[in-house]
């Protein structure tokens, strides 16, 4: 195999937090990318792999560990890399053809040279006769064959590609997928590995030769997945979709450890420090929905169900788990008794349970002793975010705090006021059950 | 059948629009050349200004020449102060304040200063004296544009700025290719409302008295101001003409084309609604295509030498601020000192002022204060109803536009004569005719905002509310007022600012021969300028300055940031 084309070894990135500490975005990553494959980087929003993608670009430094490039330490920008954006990061005032070329002139290259270079990339990814229409013009396919065209013509030897077709419709990003994939394999091309980062399993699976689950909060690889189908690629294959639900499987066991043992019964005062997901209760909610409709099924059954990346269904799982109305056995979600009975019962009774419920999970419960605490009853929004960036370091705190009033609001458990930005008691507390 | 041959236009040697623009070219040379004689004319304190129509052109020509003269000094102060105070790692947190403190001080405050300093310098030529009218001109038009600018650096896209770097652009590469064509839309926009703010004080700009002294250079606006002082009619409106005649040219020759030129930095497909003539005139021309090629020459091949004088300059700099610790300090330590001297010497000039003299200046503030809300309530009390129904229909607004631009570009002070004498015929004095005065000057403002705001509220709000059988005034207050407010706001900050250093024009004046005055802040300024009253003066320009920045922090800022958060219609 020789050297590899790029080793990561033990990277880690952290960023100011709006605490005041570092935020670790990335942890302890080690990874390499060998000649000639298509390697998919595959995790949630706000795993860190667009920063994992920018490091190894050179745009973001690590600042622990180090990036070596055909067994060199990586310093700065790599030359032999390129990037292709998610919203395409065209130049509004320049030409398709000027945006293509404005990587070209630190190339050294003559200008006739140059101009055969755009011409060359702009036939191969099927943009000729829009070399003088400006990016305003052009729809969304369009505009990312103009980000891809802008890559491919510094003859990059790793491209690097961040979410490149979430920005477009099906049908467009799926010529597209093919149409890179075309580009890879075809004997002329340049490109001797591509990176890609994407949140979608499929595509994943579609394009990558091997991929890497990764797991956010901080970024961690979690696991790696060769994939050995040949290209072209069929989506309709046995093997496809066995490949797609041995990912599911990985990804769920993953997320939900069949070894974990079930959260104890909490007691007061021996409370987990324990986040909530970044989910919305009506989404919870819709799940038990399906799982009454559906009967029990198993996590990836569930994504045929949802129109939902498998990432954010994953949350809504956790959420649902979270608040025990259902279980995850062995990748199966299972809807408990306390969720069926919460699924017959009416909005007012609804919101009780809720109560209970949130009363007993750390976040709230710090609120509520905050309140209580509180001469006035109010409590100011910084105290408790600051409170949050405290505990869970990794977490993005006003994304925390505003799922919690979604829920403490469905639940009545206190009130919150945005102009005021200020938590506030609640004048009248609905009795238990 | 054979498809005929496509016609092709056989390519001629000139074309008319060439001729055109070759007669344009002429003409700039030969006015060029004119103002350079003017420029270096021996100096005469008090030029004769001639009332003749056949003077006006040149007038004209001159008053124009110093509007772009000083339009470009604000260019470069743009670029420069905006570039640092957005890329500079701290320097924002010194210069923005500064900057803020700068655009109150009225215009009339920095006179003293530029005045006598160049007039010293050049003592024989009239080049001090036409460099500190430009200067005069230039703070008129430059703040605005450079917090534009500023903000269009901050808000430059990431995604771009990776692209920048990915491909290895050079400082200036990026200067070119990204900064500022980012920049060029707010820029331009800007621009026009600076010029239209550079000739708010033409008159004064032009002509004025310092001490015993009296400062004229021939131009519309010194013509103004004497034709007034000799209460000369057929002068006046003249002078109104020709002025309406030089804001015409410069939107149709200069901002038309600019602006079309300008749809090509914005992301949206614009819908073509102000088109220029004078564009499609020059982009069909042969000249256009060589300054084309030479602009994209000049980005790319100007780079080398430009970021080799960048690296000169900048290397020093970046040491000194690499080494902050020996010549940062020291750096910092002088600049600390010149100020701290500053400081000083304000206060010994204060300290020729008596408990009166500040009294009086507290009483006129509170006069001035008081004017400049009223005008501000009564602008918004006829803006907001118009300025809603004009949003409210597009085609309106398309054709109003042009006309409302027009007539806010318009130096509002060459009118006050028409409408203080219509005031005095009607008995009213000038201490609440000011009020219509500073109305005149700074409505406008209120009323883009609101027209911009009105035009912004979905369709969809207006459906509900009709649904829902609002009554007029449930849909003026949870509707209209809630949606136009954080335009309104701004647009009320913009005038506030205005109005303030509008009264200095509005509360003082020379009319009929004879001096008419009330008392306010600003008629205070006015009158020690004239009487070069240094300590009255200071004092006064420091109270404004201070009133204007501290209402801005303590009222507008908290309102503004109100507005932001809770009246956004993107939720």
């Amino acid at each position: 195999m020789g050297t590899p084309l790029l080793e990561i070894r033990n990277v880690s990135l952290s960023f100011p937090g709006a605490a005041g500490g570092m935020v670790e975005i990335l942890h302890d990553i080690s990874l390499e990318i060998k000649e000639h494959e298509v390697v998919a980087i595959l995790g949630p929003s706000g795993c860190g792999k667009s920063t994992l993608l920018r490091a190894i670009i050179g745009l973001e430094q690590p600042t622990k560990g180090q990036i070596f490039y055909r067994g060199q330490p990586q310093i700065g920008l790599n030359p032999s890399t390129a990037l292709v954006f998610q919203n395409f990061a065209l130049f509004p005032w320049l030409t398709v053809q000027e945006n293509v070329s404005v990587g070209l002139s630190c190339l050294g290259l003559d200008e006739a040279g140059r101009s055969e270079r755009v011409e060359q990339v702009i036939a191969a990814v099927g943009l000729a006769g829009s070399e003088e229409a400006y990016p305003k013009e052009l729809s969304g396919g369009m505009k990312q064959r103009v980000g891809l065209a802008r890559a491919l013509a510094v003859q990059p030897e790793i491209l690097c590609m961040d979410e490149p077709f979430s920005a477009l419709d099906v049908l467009t990003s799926e010529t597209l997928r093919n149409e890179v994939i075309e580009i890879y394999t075809r004997k002329t091309s340049p490109v001797n590995s591509i990176l890609m980062v994407t949140h979608s399993i499929d595509e994943g699976v579609f394009m990558a030769t091997r991929l890497v689950v990764m797991g956010a909060h901080p970024g961690i690889i979690r696991a790696v997945l060769d994939n050995p189908l040949p290209y072209p690629r069929d989506e309709h294959h046995p093997d496809f979709i066995a490949l797609i639900q041995k990912l599911h499987t990985l990804i769920t066991q993953v997320e939900f450890p069949v070894e974990r043992v079930p959260p104890a019964v909490p007691s007061v005062g021996l409370m987990p420090v324990q986040s909530i997901p970044i989910v919305s209760l009506s989404s919870a909610i819709g799940l038990l929905e399906i799982l009454e409709n559906e009967g029990d099924l198993e996590l990836f059954e569930l994504t045929n169900h949802v129109d939902l990346e498998l990432s954010q269904l994953l949350l809504v799982v956790k959420a649902a788990e979270l608040l025990r109305w259902v279980s995850t056995p062995g990748g199966r979600v299972e809807m408990t008794s306390a969720g069926r009975q919460f699924l017959s019962s009416d909005i007012n009774t609804r919101k009780r349970q809720l109560n209970v419920l949130l009363r007993r999970l750390y976040v709230f419960d710090v609120i509520i002793r905050m309140l209580n605490q509180s001469p006035s009853k109010e409590v100011q929004e910084g105290v408790v975010s600051s409170q949050f960036a405290l505990h869970f370091p990794h977490e993005r705190p006003l994304r925390l705090l505003r799922t919690v009033v979604a829920w403490a609001r469905y639940a009545e458990l206190f009130q919150y006021s945005a102009t005021r930005k200020v938590f506030y008691k609640l004048q009248q507390i609905p009795s238990p059950p | 059948m054979i498809s005929e041959p496509p016609f092709v236009r056989p390519p001629r040697v000139v074309e008319w629009v060439d001729l055109v623009v070759f007669g344009l070219l002429a003409a700039l040379i030969y006015a060029l050349v004119t103002v350079a004689r003017e420029w270096s004319g021996p100096l005469q304190s008090v030029p004769i200004i001639h009332l003749e129509a056949r003077y006006l052109p040149l007038y004209t020509l001159f008053s124009l020449s110093r509007g772009v003269c000083a339009y470009a000094v604000s260019f470069g102060f743009t670029m420069v102060y905006g570039y640092a105070m957005a890329r500079v790692a701290g320097a924002e947190r010194v210069m923005l304040p500064v900057l803020d403190i700068l655009q109150s001080i009225p215009v009339l405050g920095f006179l003293p200063g530029f005045v006598l300093g160049l007039v010293h310098l050049f003592p024989h030529q009239n080049i001090g004296l036409e460099i500190a009218s430009v200067l005069m001109i230039f703070t008129g038009q430059v703040w605005n544009m450079t917090f534009s600018f500023y903000s269009s650096l901050k808000a430059v896209p990431p995604d771009l700025v990776a692209v920048a770097r990915l491909a290895r652009m050079s400082w200036w590469e990026r200067f070119v290719r990204l900064d500022i064509s980012f920049a060029s839309t707010g820029l331009l926009w800007n621009s026009m409302m600076s010029m239209a703010g550079g000739w708010f004080f033409l008159m004064v700009s032009e002509a004025f008295v310092l001490g015993e002294h009296d400062f004229r250079l021939p131009g519309l606006g010194s013509y103004m101001s004497l034709a007034i002082e000799r209460s000369d009619g057929t002068a006046q409106l003249l002078g109104v003409v020709a002025m309406l005649g030089m804001i015409l040219f410069v939107d149709q020759v200069v901002w038309r084309p600019l602006v079309a030129w300008s749809h090509k930095f914005t992301e949206q497909e614009t819908n073509g609604g102000s088109g220029s003539w004078l564009w499609e005139l020059i982009r069909s021309s042969r000249i256009w295509s060589a300054v084309s090629k030479s602009w994209i020459f000049f980005a790319e091949k100007g780079q080398p030498r430009a970021t080799a004088s960048m690296r000169r300059v900048a290397k020093p700099l970046l040491r000194s601020a690499a080494s902050f610790h020996l010549g940062g300090r020291m750096l910092v330590g002088l600049t600390g000192l010149g100020i701290l001297s500053g400081v000083i010497k304000y206060v010994q000039l204060l300290q020729g002022l008596t408990v009166e003299d500040w009294l009086d200046l507290l009483s006129g503030t509170g006069m001035t204060f008081l004017r400049v809300i009223m005008a501000v309530v009564l602008a918004s009390l006829w803006t907001i109803p118009v300025g809603v129904l004009i949003g409210r229909h597009p085609r309106w607004s398309r054709i109003l536009q042009p006309a409302i631009q027009m007539a806010a570009s318009f130096p509002a002070p060459m009118i006050f004569p028409v409408v203080v004498g219509g005031m005095l015929a009607m008995g009213v004095g000038l201490g609440t005719s000011s009020v219509v005065l500073l109305l005149l000057g700074t409505q406008w403002y209120i009323l883009f905002n609101v027209i911009a705001g009105s035009s912004a509220i979905p369709r969809e709000l207006w459906e509900v509310s009709r649904l829902a059988r609002f009554s007029w005034r449930n849909r003026w207050l949870n509707l209209i007022l809630p949606a136009i407010f954080p335009s309104l706001l701004t647009g009320c900050i913009t005038a506030m600012g205005g109005a303030w250093n509008a009264s200095i024009v509005a509360e003082y004046m020379k009319y009929h021969g004879q001096t008419l005055m009330t008392m306010g802040l600003g008629a205070t300024i006015s009158q020690a300028t004239e009487r070069g009253n240094f300590h009255v003066l200071g004092a006064a320009v420091g109270v404004m300055a201070v009133t204007v920045v501290g209402f801005n922090r303590l009222v507008w800022r908290p309102l503004s940031h109100r507005a932001q958060t809770r009246f956004t219609l993107d939720s």
